[in-house]
């Protein structure tokens, strides 16, 4: 409420307060342009002129100065999706369309491309991705999941398992064709 | 008082919080750029010192300033960040000499932790972006293109958390960062990060370092060809760069502010906790650091700020003390001192605690502070109006007119004093022992009234009495001429200055005489119609010695005219319209300014500007000084011409920014005065009041007067005693003891109210502290007491869990403890109430009854008490009423029922604001400031139809302050003269930590209305400098919520009224339909406030 103690504990002060000769040394040259030579030494505080602006104070238009509101993770997602982007030109402008889709795919690191909502929804911390995705291991999933991925493609998700890996792997290779 | 309430600040913040220096107002000059809270001020680096240009309000609480250069620039621009996440980029336009704005910004997020450690601004040395840390873990950037304008903030995510500082390293390829941090292991380490503009984000720095000194709390980035960083620990300074380390180890101590002596940045000057000021060097060999050295140099107040202005001057800004003006010599000087303090800045904050006295009886209010922290501590007496200090008197009966003589034209100093008596004229001069002794000037008529008298040219006196003007020789005292009224007339009224004479005679006859050498000559005679009462010829062209006008006021017509001379030609003629004579005309020159001054035989005063070569009269204003006739006589103080206006309100009358300012002066009555500047007396003034002759310096002529008494300890809590003539404080002093830890002693110290001495202490005991003080006066007894809150500040207790309440008698000067009573917590505030005490204790309100025990001893006894608050911080009371500022509650109203002996709660505010202090304005309303430096009026609700509306204390007014109070005091800083309207409106003063003095004054409701008109057109007028709005200024503003303000307004805002030009005035009274004249009498007359 006043005006703030002092953090931390306190110093001696007292006998050491005289300075030790040997600050001379270092004072010698002390930097001057020519300013306090005089030895009148005067200034008048209370004389100040007290500035009343009347003239119009808004800034040039376009020096009004907002910050982006883009989240962060968004922000560096985008930025590094633009500079894959850059090394892929040719990229599928649908998957880059996915990519900023949810904002839990932002937690992944680079590839990130897209991932389904329902495989985000069943397992949200497992890596997953299914354009990076190498074709063995698409045995580990769930028919389920592996529908899920068809669907997200367009694909068909009818038949067995083995014929769903069979469509994502086809689908992938020509994925893949295209990144080359 | 009422709800409708004007805020206008007395006296401005002095508080220095930060300070640069750089090429702002041209490339050429060199500033020194101070910021004082809500204010900014230039000054210009001169030969002769610190030449002041401009004192520039704020609309924010500035959280970083700094000068910068973009590519392309010719001249810095300063770069202003405030509290409420604004900044602004400005620039000085050297030819309108005006502050342009470059930029302006919002730098709020909507979510975000504010940091703990306040807010960090740094700008990239070489100007490629501006960073800010405002949230914890966020960092924001703002970066320049190449044109050196901004672009689009982004923030960037810092993972530390927990940040001491932030600084931009020199010399690096991209802009990097030096963050300083502590781990959630307390420990201490710095790490660096290029700030990757393309990505947006950070790359980690090569440069870091683990695990540096507990107490590192400040990083210097040293400049090329060195480059890398110092940082400033409590007990070591290390420097650090990619290829070096060096460490040193220091005496304990906490830096708070460092300033950079060279441009290569070898050297630094340091200030720590207790003013200590060092010298710290980084020896080099060519660009590799071999060391580094510190050097103590000596005592400076403790500093916030440190600025190297230029030829080993140095600016220390302070906000515990006063700021300084300080000269770094080669040699020590006997104390072993190398520091000379050249000037000191009054800096009242922080005002921890104050009261409004009357110390002189004049029925004039002065504020006593507690001012400053530790060993800066001191008390400060605040005064309205100009002192005269007495240096000698004289009784001298019946004196009807004074004048101060030379003995040559050439001689710098007066010698003579002549006082003139209803039938006789005596001479007194000061003698060879510089004693005013009585003497003769032969040429003189003593055997009558003298009129006037005056030095003249060719080493001459002149002397008017009724019948005659004589002229003498100052060398010779001979009479050399005489000029004789024509018979049957008599001299009434006349005037000379050093080459012309003009007298009145009775019948309306206007004689004017001109001075040669040893003769006077009569050129021109002139008859008016009516009688003339005053006149003056004071010179005000360009000869010092000849007036080319004459100014006569008038009988019966009630005019004043303006005539040529020497011709006596009618220029002007003024009615000044009313039955009042006028009694005293005065021509003068302020600040190059003429005016022609004209007071009635009211007490009041008339001013019109003059145009000195066409005698035109215009801008007619008047005022009202006192309420008996009124002399007007110029004086020079510190070779500014000012004038005196002698009447029973003594007045002096000055200008400030080419204003007129009516300051009153401490001085009951006063029928003559003149300036007397002898050799023994330089600078002085003579006197004449009631019986007496006086004669006396006076003070600077500034609105406000301080007077400083250091106390070398540190005052929290301060309570005059009018019965004892005392002042008690409770204050604390940091004690060395053997084994280099500091530790505190409290005490309750006794003052004489005159001198300002310590004439009794009390020492608390170990770990207790003083928390409150009054003085009063219990129920069946007629002593007047201190009682004395205490607490026992036990370092592993979170709230004290015990207290005093000590009661003391003022005997023969001493203070002699009556009674104690134990309590179990803090006594945060005591308040008399129905002849017993009312106690605030933790969360509970306690009333003591004082009991006469059978051995005839005194003792408190408890007698009801009051639970339900978290800490009850501020209380006021007012008949049965108890108003209760919480620590985290805001306002409750509280009730003593004298049937059944109890204290309920009545309303309550349930807002949950943090107080600072209370109020009570009148029955139903109550004010309160609290800790995010907002004003809030609320209202009882008696006529509430339920039980919850009338429970409940609505909030009526809101307002920011942007000032942190510490106390509020019914009271008042000038004089009320009961004839004028402002004499009958209420004000309270508050005190805060800035150092700021401030009315807060309830209007009635029209006048209000009036007022807040005017604002809202003025907000049009006058702009925020660099674009930041006034309403987002003053609206209120918490954690919790923003709203408008309301039912406040703004008095400096309103006050500035009177700066602007005659156009601006113009252009509001034409938006308002109300004349300019009207305009300004109603401000001036708030102006008078304060």
């Amino acid at each position: 409420m006043e005006g703030g103690p002092p953090k931390g504990k306190a110093a001696s002060a007292g006998d050491t307060r005289a300075a030790p000769p040997g600050a001379s040394k270092y004072l010698v040259n002390l930097p001057s342009r020519g300013l306090f030579s005089s030895t009148v030494i005067s200034s008048n505080p209370g004389g100040m002129r007290v500035y009343v602006c009347d003239h119009d104070t808004s800034p040039p238009v376009e020096q009004v100065i907002k910050t982006n509101q883009t989240n962060i993770l968004i922000r560096s997602l985008t930025l590094k999706k633009q500079k894959a982007d850059s090394c892929a030109k040719d990229l599928k402008v649908k998957i880059a369309a996915d990519s900023t889709r949810g904002k839990r795919s932002a937690e992944r690191p680079v590839e990130g491309r897209t991932s389904s909502k329902r495989a985000n929804l069943s397992s949200s911390n497992q890596r997953e991705g299914s354009s990076t995705r190498l074709p063995e291991e698409f045995q580990n999933l769930t028919v389920e999941r592996l529908r899920g991925l068809l669907k997200e493609r367009g694909l068909s998700t009818k038949g067995k398992k083995d014929e769903l890996i069979a469509r994502l792997k086809d689908d992938s290779q020509s994925d893949c064709a295209c990144d080359k | 008082m009422s709800i409708w309430n004007y805020v206008v600040t007395a006296h401005k913040p002095t508080n220095v919080t930060h300070s640069c220096v750089g090429n702002f107002t041209s490339a050429q000059e060199l500033n020194l750029i101070i910021a004082k809270c809500t204010r900014i001020e230039i000054h210009l680096l001169t030969p002769q010192g610190l030449q002041p240009l401009l004192d520039v309000p704020i609309y924010g609480r500035i959280a970083t300033l700094e000068l910068f250069r973009p590519h392309g620039e010719a001249q810095d621009l300063l770069f202003i960040a405030t509290e409420r996440y604004k900044f602004c980029v400005l620039q000085w336009d050297p030819e309108t000499s005006e502050l342009i704005t470059r930029a302006l910004g919002d730098v709020s997020d909507r979510i975000g932790r504010a940091t703990d450690n306040g807010q960090i601004g740094i700008i990239d040395p070489d100007c490629r972006l501006i960073g800010l840390h405002l949230y914890d873990g966020l960092f924001k950037v703002i970066p320049f293109d190449n044109k050196g304008q901004l672009k689009e903030a982004f923030n960037i995510r810092l993972e530390e958390l927990q940040v001491l500082d932030i600084k931009f390293l020199y010399g690096c390829q991209k802009p990097t960062i030096v963050v300083l941090y502590q781990d959630n292991k307390d420990a201490r380490h710095i790490k660096t990060y290029e700030v990757v503009l393309k990505e947006k984000d950070f790359a980690e720095g090569s440069l870091s370092q683990t695990n540096l000194d507990n107490g590192a709390g400040l990083l210097i980035p040293v400049p090329m060809p060195l480059g890398g960083v110092i940082i400033i620990g409590e007990e070591t300074i290390v420097y650090c760069s990619t290829t070096t380390f060096k460490a040193i180890p220091i005496r304990p101590s906490i830096t708070r502010a460092y300033g950079r002596v060279d441009a290569d940045g070898s050297r630094y000057l340091l200030s720590d906790h207790a003013g200590l000021l060092h010298l710290l060097v980084i020896t080099h060999e060519k660009e590799r650091v071999t060391g580094l050295k510190i050097e103590l140099l000596g005592e400076t107040s403790v500093a916030s700020t440190i600025s190297y202005l230029d030829n080993a001057f140095v600016f220390v800004g302070s906000s515990y003390g006063d700021s300084q003006l300080i000269k770094l010599n080669l040699q020590p000087d006997v104390k072993g001192s190398y520091v000379e303090v050249l000037e000191r800045y009054v800096n009242l904050g922080p005002i921890v605690d104050f009261c409004v006295v009357d110390l002189e009886r004049q029925g004039q209010g002065q504020v006593v502070t507690c001012s400053g922290a530790y060993k800066d501590g001191s008390l400060r007496i605040v005064r309205n109006g100009i002192g005269i200090n007495e240096q000698a008197s004289v009784e001298l009966q019946g004196i009807k007119g004074m004048w101060s003589l030379r003995t040559s034209t050439d001689d710098p100093y007066d010698t003579f004093l002549v006082v003139s008596f209803i039938s006789e004229t005596r001479i007194l001069a000061m003698n060879s022992e510089d004693e005013l002794e009585e003497t003769e000037i032969e040429g003189f008529y003593s055997q009558a009234q003298t009129l006037f008298c005056a030095d003249a040219i060719h080493n001459q006196l002149v002397q008017v009495t009724a019948s005659s003007v004589r002229l003498v020789s100052s060398l010779t005292r001979e009479k050399l001429d005489e000029w004789h009224a024509p018979s049957g007339f008599s001299v009434n009224v006349a005037t000379a200055n050093a080459s012309q004479v003009l007298l009145a005679t009775g019948g309306g006859h206007l004689v004017y005489l001109e001075i040669g050498e040893g003769k006077l000559i009569e050129v021109k005679h002139a008859q008016l119609e009516y009688e003339i009462s005053c006149l003056d010829i004071n010179p005000i062209g360009e000869n010092p010695n000849y007036s080319t006008l004459a100014v006569v006021g008038m009988w019966t017509d009630i005019s004043v005219r303006i005539f040529s001379l020497p011709s006596l030609d009618l220029i002007v003629k003024e009615q000044l319209g009313g039955e009042i004579i006028p009694r005293s005309v005065l021509l003068c020159t302020f600040e190059g300014v003429s005016y022609l001054l004209c007071a009635l035989g009211d007490g009041h005063l008339f001013n019109f500007l003059l145009n000195v070569s066409t005698g035109e009269l215009s801008d007619r204003k008047k005022v009202s000084l006192g309420t008996q006739p009124i002399t007007l006589r110029t004086f020079a103080s510190k070779n500014t011409t000012h004038v005196f206006a002698a009447s029973d309100r003594p007045t002096v009358i000055y200008s400030s920014n080419k204003k007129l300012l009516y300051s009153n002066v401490n001085l009951k009555e006063v029928s003559h005065m003149c300036p007397f500047n002898s050799a023994a007396f330089p600078d002085s003034l003579a006197i004449a009041k009631e019986g007496e002759l006086t004669i006396g310096t006076i003070d600077d002529i500034q609105k406000l007067h301080i007077r400083s008494i250091p106390l070398g300890e540190y005052a929290r809590r301060i309570c005059h005693q009018e019965q004892t003539r005392t002042f008690a404080i409770c204050s604390l002093k940091y004690c060395q003891t053997n084994s280099m830890e500091e530790s505190e002693t409290h005490f309750l110290r006794l003052l004489d109210d005159q001198t300002f001495e310590f004439i009794s202490t009390y020492p608390l005991d170990a770990y207790e502290c003083g928390c409150s003080v009054i003085s009063c006066s219990f129920a069946d007894d007629n002593n007047v007491y201190y009682c004395v809150g205490t607490a026992y500040v036990l370092p592993e207790e979170n709230e004290p869990s015990k207290g005093r309440i000590l009661v003391f008698l003022v005997e023969d000067g001493k203070l002699s403890l009556i009674t104690e009573k134990e309590t179990k917590g803090a006594v945060y505030s005591l308040n008399a109430f129905n002849g017993k005490l009312l106690a605030a204790i933790n969360q509970k309100i306690q009333l003591y009854k004082w009991m006469l025990r059978d051995d005839g001893s005194r003792e408190l006894q408890s007698e009801i008490g009051h639970h339900g608050h978290i800490l009850a911080l501020y209380v006021q009371t007012r008949g049965d009423f108890i108003v209760v500022g919480d620590l985290m509650k805001s306002i409750s109203l509280l009730m003593y029922k004298h049937e059944e002996g109890q204290i309920e709660e009545r309303a309550r505010d349930y807002n949950a604001n943090w107080m600072s202090a209370v109020e009570i304005l009148d029955d139903d309303i109550y004010l309160g400031a609290e800790n995010s430096f907002n004003l809030f009026t609320v209202r009882k609700n008696s006529d509430g139809a339920t039980d919850e509306e009338r429970g409940r204390l609505e909030v009526v007014g809101e307002y920011h302050l942007g000032e942190f109070v510490n106390r509020f005091r019914h009271g008042s800083l000038v004089m009320r003269l009961p004839d004028s309207d402002v004499g009958q409106i209420p004000t309270v003063i508050f005190g805060t930590v800035n150092g700021v003095i401030g009315v807060i004054a309830s209007l009635p409701h029209d006048q209000y209305v009036f007022l807040e008109k005017l604002q809202s057109n003025l907000v049009k007028v006058i702009k925020g400098v660099g674009g930041l709005s006034h309403e987002h200024w003053r609206s209120f503003n918490n954690e919790k919520k923003t709203s408008d303000a309301k039912n406040f307004l703004d008095g400096d805002l309103i006050e500035s009224f009177l700066d602007l030009s005659r156009s601006r005035m113009e252009e509001i009274s034409k938006s308002m339909g109300v004349s300019v004249e009207e305009l300004c009498k109603r401000v001036e007359e708030m102006t008078r406030l304060h």
